[in-house]
């Protein structure tokens, strides 16, 4: 069994009457893909949010390597080697697909970054080996709001990679990719495992999930109904009249 | 003429240094502040007690100018930092109309309304020198210190932060550190040009540090090219000879000058939105609406 990079316990967070999150227990181990599934407005956003400090949990604690993470900002989850996507991307529009990768070398929030010239020249390098690796070499020098879908998607993941976190949490980032871009989009996850990264990936072409995944959690109304092995989870016909919006108990 | 060129030039490179300073929050960081003016005239008011109180060395002023100046805008801009977008606007007004009354009612410190007289001419080293040479020097500084700055990672930064915050912050950056840091240098840069402004005229009051002023650097960023680098100096020469050039016509009435001034920013600034959203010299495909 491989060591859990992240962990969650029992995090909950209401908005109002409505309990978006209730009681959500992940762990993420290094190397694997645990998928997080589940109907619109199951909570998986807001399970993120809650891991990465964007928003305050109820109640719950995270841990990263055993260290708690509860209370801290984005900035400094970040830090302790979380990287994240958005479900709506928020690319740096207004710079380059190379600022946006190199931005994502650079935390320093000082005048200047530490190390000098040469720890510049690492930086470089490592963003051009996430544009390599994502297909957008060519696309440098473009601006980020002038690329196509697929290429804003990469360009989301080519920030990630370039941050060289060990902890992923992916929303939904292959949603809307034709099949080559999946298959690339494979790759890069399979990549990453291989390097030990833990990846938590929320997605709804279950396809997607049967194929990537090592994992996963099938989150409802809040609550992790289902854990496990991906075949295991896709054949269960209760979980899939749930996520296919036939929810028995909602019967006449 | 040649001192009527000098005194021009003199204000070209002081309002060079605050539409550049401002341009650095405004067109980097995404922080619209319309309070430039009060830190402006905190550096005025600095440069000048210490001319009168101490000795009217330069450089001393001007240093005295960017720590009042850059560190009051810390206590200032934290609470302020925390709201967001179009609240700051509110907040950064907010600042505008307190800072101009106590400005006025300051007396120790700003002279009231009266303002400061009689600060004598500036020195550095014990020599008397002339304005116009430091205020060029200051202004070849600061655009050569927000050009790296803009070009570098920290550039790179306030971008990030000005269009994707949560991602930034979510890559580990810290937006409120980054933020502060970049309206300290760019207040620490206004107060710079506050000092030789208070050293140039030898007589500062609230006036010149009013919502009008802070309107009207504003108004030269956004003319030049907010986040270009030449454009907010371009937008300070363009706006401050204007009236004058306008007084040299012979068929406008010296007393509709006024009038006149204000048709042409209005007609000028419209037509530019319409036509050069970006400014004089940003980039064309950059501001427009797009489908
Ligand atoms: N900031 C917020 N304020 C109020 N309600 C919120 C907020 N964020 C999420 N919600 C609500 O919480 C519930 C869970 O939302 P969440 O975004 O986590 O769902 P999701 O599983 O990611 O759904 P989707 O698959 O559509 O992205 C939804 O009902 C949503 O409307
Ligand atoms: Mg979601």
């Amino acid at each position: 069994m491989s060591e859990i990079l992240l962990k969650s316990e029992n995090l909950a967070r209401a908005f109002g009457g409505l309990q978006a999150v209730a009681g959500v227990s992940l762990s993420l181990p290094a190397g694997r893909v645990t998928a997080l599934v589940g109907p619109n407005g199951a909570g998986k956003t807001t399970t993120f949010n809650l891991i990465t400090g964007n928003l305050r949990a109820d109640s719950g604690t995270a841990q990263i390597r055993g260290r708690p993470i509860m209370g801290l900002k984005p900035w400094q989850v970040a830090r302790l080697g979380v990287a994240r996507s958005f479900q709506d991307l928020r690319l740096f529009t207004h710079v380059t697909v190379r600022e946006n990768v190199l931005a994502a070398t650079e935390t320093a929030s000082w005048f200047w970054q530490p190390g000098g010239s040469r720890a510049r020249r690492q930086r470089e390098d490592r963003a051009a080996a996430a544009l390599e690796a994502t297909g957008l070499a060519a696309l440098a020098d473009a601006r980020a709001i002038d690329l196509a879908y697929a290429e804003r998607k990469f360009l989301s993941m080519a920030r990630i990679l370039a941050a060289e976190a060990d902890i992923w949490l992916l929303d939904e980032p292959a949603s809307g990719l034709d099949l080559a871009s999946r298959l690339r989009f494979g790759e890069l996850l399979r990549a990453a495992t291989a390097r030990g990264v833990a990846i938590c990936l929320i997605e709804h072409n279950l396809d997607v999930v049967a194929e990537l995944s090592d994992r996963i959690a099938f989150l409802d109304q809040g609550r992790v109904l289902a854990e496990g092995e991906p075949q295991a989870i896709l054949r269960d016909p209760a979980l899939a009249a749930i996520y296919f919006g036939d929810r028995p108990q909602e019967a006449a | 003429m040649t001192a009527y060129l000098a005194n021009l030039a003199t204000l070209v490179a002081i309002f060079g240094i605050l539409a550049a300073t401002l341009n650095f929050v405004v067109g980097f960081a995404g922080i619209f502040s319309v309070a430039h003016a009060v830190f402006f005239g905190l550096g005025a008011y600095a440069g000048a007690q210490v001319a009168l109180q101490l000795f009217p060395d330069a450089l001393l002023a001007c240093l005295v100018a960017a720590i009042v100046a850059g560190g009051l805008s810390l206590c200032l801009a934290l609470p302020a930092l925390r709201v967001r977008g179009e609240y700051f606007v509110a907040a950064s007004l907010g600042l505008q109309m307190m800072a101009t009354t106590l400005f006025s009612e300051a007396k120790a410190f700003t002279g009231g309304i009266g303002g400061l007289v009689a600060i004598p001419r500036p020195t550095v080293a014990g020599v008397e020198v002339g304005v116009l040479p430091l205020a060029l020097a200051a202004l070849a500084l600061i655009l050569f210190l927000t050009a790296r700055l803009q070009r570098g990672a920290f550039g790179r930064t306030l971008q990030s932060i000005r269009d994707a915050e949560s991602a930034a912050e979510a890559l580990g950056k810290n937006v409120a550190a980054a933020k502060t840091l970049a309206v300290a240098f760019a207040c620490a840069g206004a107060g710079i040009g506050g000092a030789l402004f208070a050293l140039h005229l030898s007589f500062v009051n609230v006036e010149s540090f009013t919502m009008d002023q802070s309107v009207l650097v504003m108004a030269m960023v956004i003319i030049g090219g907010t986040g270009t680098l030449w454009g907010p100096l371009i937008g300070a020469i363009l706006l401050l000879s204007l009236p004058s050039g306008l007084a040299f016509l012979p068929f406008i009435p010296a007393t509709e000058v006024g009038a006149v001034q204000q048709i042409v920013y209005g007609l000028a600034m419209t037509l530019l939105m319409i036509f050069r959203p970006a400014g004089l010299v940003g980039d064309l495909s950059k501001g427009r609406a797009t489908a």
